[in-house]
């Protein structure tokens, strides 16, 4: 089976992206323009450059109670944060000096806290304030379809999610993969997830499209006259945007896709595809198609907006939109593998719950 | 189907650590901090780097009580160390899980903000492969305030991101 190829982006990260840009600066192409006031970059392309938070309390998906209504009003809007500013606040409250141990069991919690919690609300921070455009409030960053969810799968998108699903069941501390037909999801580094192997960030925060997640958002933009640089905070990944180019050989793929683009107006179109079987979006396979736009709405915002098409999983492409507000905050390095302790925690957790069970492989059976 | 063994799995170092916790708390104070923990718990991440529930053990429980040894101050998650001592006054060594320090970083904190020596009380689960590791369910300092809170900037909501605060 092939493996996926993340090597083109590799040296450009492994170099920073200035020297890149030092490199590619020698380079220029005729500009292309339409708003004579908007910013410009030196060799006249509209200035997109910066760093940008994109945090957003806004959800990816429409919550049902608000149906095909795309905006809040500014006192849904006030609801909203003032109940993720008291989460925050009740958060930051301190706890009882003398508490006993969770409770035997599991807590209860969901998600990927999976019966045992994750850790305090300091280390969280997925904004506190909804997507606002054009001075109004959004109920999603899905825009179409126009219920702001995501479309219905084809048979083949629902068949692999739901393979997904039995691979993530209720932790209870046990073996339960042992009955199962197939590879167990821990029997194989290469079968966990690419967040936990640390290919990509989790919850496709590098994209395409590029969704805000639970922490670490900001993304940073840098130009020369033939490419857009984009650096992804989380996994430090640079997404290389090759202006006016043409894609690679349809056997080269790479988790974040190939990206060329160009400048419409003064929008600057992305069209990304030759994905990996495997990309960061929700099941999306190596027939993803994204195409993104940024458009700048004032000197402190982007306009992001995206269409996803991938006929294997989804019955329709589907579109979404957020702003990205400039920010001052520095990006740090997201060095991922440096202390990827919990891989090793998860595997070596597994191979114990086996022997508890009486079913411990032999080394390499399996 | 493989018959599973359901029992817990509880060592009894952790039965001990329990067992002395839940005679030195009223029952009373036991429901409350459940009750405030559960509502700790609903921010807590719906998704992250990985599975908290693939690492973690929920069949070991445990309160970690000590003096920090060492602080690393790493990506995906930082990893707070911890001198626990037993109640037979044996000492053990554990390491804790947080979040990314790039958050806290931008916050001003750094590991220098929780220096060795300082006295923290933590819940959480063991790691599923035994070893001294838990998750940093809930890090606070002695009297109970919370570890990198009361520094300025965490957390705080009006931090300028908030469109409607801009001046421009």
């Amino acid at each position: 089976m092939p493996k996926p190829l993340i090597s083109l982006f590799s040296p450009l990260a492994a170099v920073g992206p200035t020297a890149v840009l030092i490199l590619l600066a020698a380079l220029s192409v005729p500009p292309v323009m339409a708003d004579p006031s908007a910013p410009r970059t030196a060799w006249g392309h509209p200035d997109i450059s910066g760093m940008y938070n994109v945090a957003t309390l806004t959800p990816l998906q429409r919550p049902a109670e608000f149906g095909d209504t795309l905006f809040l009003t500014p006192e849904q809007a006030e609801v909203i944060q003032a109940r993720e500013r008291a989460a925050l606040a009740a958060g930051a409250q301190p706890s009882d000096p003398n508490r006993a141990a969770p409770p035997a069991g599991g807590d209860g919690s969901g998600g990927a806290a999976g019966n045992v919690g994750g850790y305090n609300t300091f280390w969280i921070d997925r904004g506190d304030g909804a997507v606002l455009i054009d001075g109004k409030f959004r109920t999603s960053i899905v825009t179409d379809p126009a219920n702001g969810r995501l479309p219905a799968m084809t048979p083949a998108g629902l068949q692999a999610a739901m393979a997904r699903r039995s691979a993530f069941r209720e932790n209870t501390g046990e073996a339960w993969w042992l009955g199962m037909d197939g590879p167990g999801p821990y029997d194989d580094p290469e079968l966990r997830p690419l967040a936990e192997r640390c290919l990509l960030g989790f919850g496709s925060t590098s994209g395409p499209p590029m969704l805000p997640v639970l922490y670490n958002n900001l993304k940073r933009i840098v130009q020369t006259p033939d490419h857009v640089v984009i650096v992804i905070e989380m996994n430090h990944d640079a997404r290389v945007v090759r202006l006016h180019g043409e894609h690679a050989p349809a056997d080269m793929r790479f988790l974040m896709g190939d990206s060329i683009g160009w400048w419409d107006g003064d929008t600057l179109v992305v069209d990304t595809t030759n994905f990996t079987r495997e990309s960061g979006l929700f099941g999306a396979t190596e027939n993803l198609h994204v195409m993104e736009r940024f458009r700048r709405l004032d000197p402190q915002t982007l306009l992001y907006s995206f269409t996803v098409n991938d006929p294997t999983v989804w019955t329709t492409p589907w579109s979404g939109e957020y702003a990205w507000p400039a920010t001052d905050e520095q990006m740090f390095e997201y060095a991922c593998h440096e202390g990827n302790y919990a891989l090793g925690n998860i595997l070596r957790g597994a191979r114990l719950l086996e022997a508890d069970a009486g079913q411990a492989p032999a080394k390499g059976e399996r | 189907m493989q018959t599973l063994d359901t029992r817990p799995r509880v060592t009894a170092a952790l039965m001990r650590k329990r067992a002395l916790l839940t005679r030195a708390l009223p029952k009373s104070a036991a429901l409350g901090v459940a009750a405030l923990t559960l509502m700790l718990a609903l921010p807590a991440p719906a998704m992250a780097h990985h599975a908290f529930g693939a690492e973690f053990d929920p069949n070991r429980p445990l309160i970690l009580r000590g003096p920090v040894t060492k602080v690393e101050w790493v990506n995906p998650h930082a990893w707070i160390h911890i001198e626990h001592t037993n109640e037979d006054g044996t000492t053990e060594a554990w390491m804790v899980e947080g979040g990314t320090p790039n958050t806290l970083l931008r916050a001003g904190l750094t590991r220098d903000s929780l220096k060795p020596g300082t006295f923290i009380v933590v819940d959480g689960y063991q790691s599923k492969d035994r070893s001294n590791r838990a998750n940093g369910r809930d890090v606070t300092l002695e009297d109970g305030r919370k570890v990198f809170m009361g520094s300025s900037g965490t957390g705080a909501p009006s931090d300028g991101r908030d469109p409607r605060e801009r001046t421009n």
